[in-house]
């Protein structure tokens, strides 16, 4: 019964882990690589860290462990993966092609410096977030 | 229950070992700093699962060190890109 808990629960944290990998090895451009790594791996790592618990008993050095991971996981990993993504941003990596809307772009573009203009004088500014042809 | 442990640690580092094809064709270096990111969380899992494999509580320390840490390399790598060396 815990043994097919256990299974169960790290079976779909690793099915989530190796989706999250396929997608970064597959996704256009480093924004969408930056999504794939930071929600699915986030989340193919928590059930697995939730079956070492189980298995473990959370009271237990191992199962203890797990919980202080999974926190510091749900906390560091947002945190690196919006640095990451707005330091490639400002350094000027290319979006993908088909990409759909640069909203950072339009808004500075419609007011000055970027982050300066109110929200909706900024979405009078966007011209609509048409696809490129 | 010490087998399922070993396993999942070793297809924890498989699925990291699929990374390597990111870390040596991402364009620039932000594909490759995203993919040493999402491998540290892999080695991070297969560590504490690893110790739960090997019964040695003194392994958890790797653990949690990588997890607490590894984090910080992705932060400086994107500082640095973000205003050059300073």
């Amino acid at each position: 019964m815990r043994e097919g808990i256990v299974i169960g629960l790290a079976a779909i944290g690793l099915a989530f882990s190796l989706s999250g990998v396929v997608g970064i090895l597959r996704m256009p451009d480093v924004y969408c690589r930056i999504q794939c790594s930071s929600k699915t791996i986030t989340m193919g790592a928590l059930p697995v860290l939730i079956a070492l618990v189980v298995a473990e008993g959370p009271v237990s050095p191992y199962g203890s462990r797990a919980l202080l991971v999974a926190v510091l996981l749900l906390v560091l990993n947002p945190v690196a993966s919006h640095a990451l993504a707005r330091a490639a941003y400002k350094a000027g990596v290319p979006m993908w092609a088909g990409a759909v809307t640069d909203e950072v772009a339009a808004r500075a573009a419609g007011e000055g410096p970027a982050g300066n203009a109110p929200p909706h004088q900024a979405r009078a500014a966007d011209p609509g977030g048409q696809a490129p042809p | 229950m010490a087998e399922i442990c070993l396993a999942v640690a070793i297809a924890e580092i498989a699925i990291a070992a699929l990374l390597l094809a990111r870390l040596a064709a991402g364009p620039t270096v932000s594909d490759r700093i995203v993919a040493l990111n999402t491998m540290s969380t892999q080695a991070t899992l297969a560590v504490l699962f690893f110790s739960a494999f090997a019964g040695r509580t003194i392994y958890l320390d790797v653990a949690l060190w990588l997890a607490s840490f590894s984090y910080l390399g992705a932060i400086v790598w994107s500082r640095y890109l973000e205003r050059g060396l300073l």
